[in-house]
């Protein structure tokens, strides 16, 4: 158990300082690279496309969440490849691996996440106690969700490499059937119903809520989430049980 | 030596699917769409019938051509692959030596990648701590840990992976062609190391294809060939085996 944590520990620090090694600014890259991006994305729907306030901070949350997403996906999907000189050399418990890919996704947002605190130094937002927490746990269901999902996709892709193109696709449809550039009552209502079945939709919303629209929380908008949280340990029972049992077969297929 | 193996594998068989592709036009292709779903290729048993006790303190040398299986015998022993039949069963801790240096990132410091490959190898890092000087100094590399790896020459690299993995605390060690690294002054080291294992009762499964080895260390050799292990009376049975065919 101990060298389950120390094994994981370690991805996790040697990869995300790898990915900064060898440039000038190194470790800065991990504010600035937000900084700039959300600095063009905020300046455009400020000054282009004008929007009130509270909207370009909403957008700015809902694209982070889903660079997380699909970072996180994409980033499991080709862990256990990525690693395949260590697979298959040593023995050890191979979902540290897919664990410490998502985990550094979720790194990156930590640090998205504090540029976004910076660019409410311009444009206020309005959170509370419970606000945060609703915020924290549409955070945790996509920690849990995108677990799930890495431990499908990485023993895929072992054997079946079109499933990154594939996924890159997919995860293109998936962002733009959650409300980041639009908002629900844009769409007409029978489109709205199956937007709504997108558990992307329930955490961007909840989360959006939580963080920006603080004060207007009701218990309701918990039991939403806890759906999500719900569906989100199912389907990481089932990747865990679809890891388990194939992952030692698909060693010779590296 | 006590009487219950450590080690048992028992009518273990291996076999691997070896595709034949045939680079396709897109016309075939396009003609024959299934092609591109059905894989051509076969069977190609490495492993036929594989019957092995070790038991603790056994020193055991396993020889065989290049392509006979040692490899891959070696890694089912070290459960990276499954067996296509048969049992195995390992009763202790295994560390496998199958490569020196798993997880060695040449951008990373020499000290960075003796806690990467010394946890990967399942050595918890307060033991890496305490023994760091002692790697350093086994390795000989006192001024260079804090140099990129890449920046290291290849007889240096292999110094320090060897080094690391001689912490690895472990009932059963697996060597697969490990042994002929560095000069020959480092060389002597290694050998003493091995030695060290034997005096202390370690079980150790060593692949070579150096006679002189399995004559100095092991207690059996085993001659792998055509899928099967031979047993022989004697260490100069399977040598003989290996070197007259």
């Amino acid at each position: 158990m101990l060298n389950y944590i120390e094994l994981l520990r370690q991805f996790v620090v040697t990869d995300f300082k790898l990915r900064y090694k060898n440039s000038y600014l190194g470790i800065l890259w991990i504010i600035l690279k937000p900084l700039a991006m959300f600095g063009v994305i905020y300046l455009i729907w400020s000054n282009i496309f004008v929007m009130d306030e509270s909207y370009r901070m909403s957008l700015l949350l809902g694209i982070i969440i889903m660079n997380l997403f699909s970072e996180a996906v994409l980033m499991g999907l080709t862990s256990l490849m990525n690693k395949a000189g260590i697979i298959l050399k040593i023995k050890f418990p191979r979902e540290v691996v897919v664990y410490s890919s998502v985990i550094i996704s979720f790194l990156d947002f930590l640090f998205n996440m504090v540029v976004f605190l910076i660019f409410t130094i311009f444009t206020p937002i309005n959170t509370t106690f419970l606000g945060i927490l609703l915020f924290l746990l549409c955070i945790l269901s996509i920690f849990i969700l995108t677990l799930g999902l890495s431990e499908f996709l990485s023993v895929i892709f072992i054997k079946l490499k079109d499933i990154h193109n594939l996924m890159i696709v997919i995860l293109q449809l998936i962002f733009w059937m959650t409300p980041v550039y639009y908002t629900l009552d844009m769409l007409p209502e029978n489109l709205q119903r199956y937007i709504k079945l997108n558990p992307l939709t329930t955490i961007v919303t909840y989360a959006r809520k939580g963080l920006i629209m603080g004060d207007s929380i009701r218990v309701q908008d918990f039991m939403q989430v806890g759906i999500v949280l719900l569906i989100s340990l199912l389907v990481f029972l089932l990747g865990r049980m679809f890891f388990k049992n194939r992952v030692t077969k698909i060693a010779e297929y590296f | 030596m006590s009487n219950k193996p450590i080690v048992q594998l028992k009518n273990i068989k291996k076999s691997f699917f070896l595709p034949h592709e045939k680079h396709d036009t897109f016309i075939e292709y396009a003609t024959k769409p299934w092609r591109l779903f059905k894989k051509e290729g076969e069977q190609f048993e490495v492993l036929k019938d594989i019957d092995l006790d070790i038991y603790p303190g056994e020193f055991i040398g396993i020889m065989g051509r290049n392509g006979s299986g040692k490899s891959t015998l070696l890694k089912i022993m070290a459960g990276i692959y499954e067996p296509t039949s048969g049992e195995v069963k390992i009763r202790g801790k295994v560390v496998p030596f199958l490569e020196l240096g798993v997880g060695f990132n040449f951008e990373l410091t020499g000290r960075e990648n003796v806690y990467l490959n010394g946890i990967i190898l399942g050595v918890k890092k307060s033991r890496l701590d305490r023994k760091y000087k002692e790697i350093v100094e086994f390795a000989e590399l006192g001024k260079f840990m804090d140099v990129p790896m890449k920046n290291f020459s290849s007889g240096m690299q292999v110094r320090l992976a060897f080094s690391i993995a001689i912490m690895a605390d472990a009932d059963i060690y697996i060597l697969d062609e490990v042994l002929a690294v560095g000069d020959v002054a480092f060389q002597k080291k290694c050998f003493d190391v091995f030695r060290e294992y034997k005096d202390n009762g370690k079980t150790v499964i060593l692949v070579t294809h150096s006679a002189e080895s399995v004559r100095d260390f092991c207690d059996r050799a085993l001659y792998l060939g055509d899928g099967i292990l031979h047993e022989y009376d004697s260490v100069e049975g399977a040598i003989d085996e290996y070197i007259n065919g």
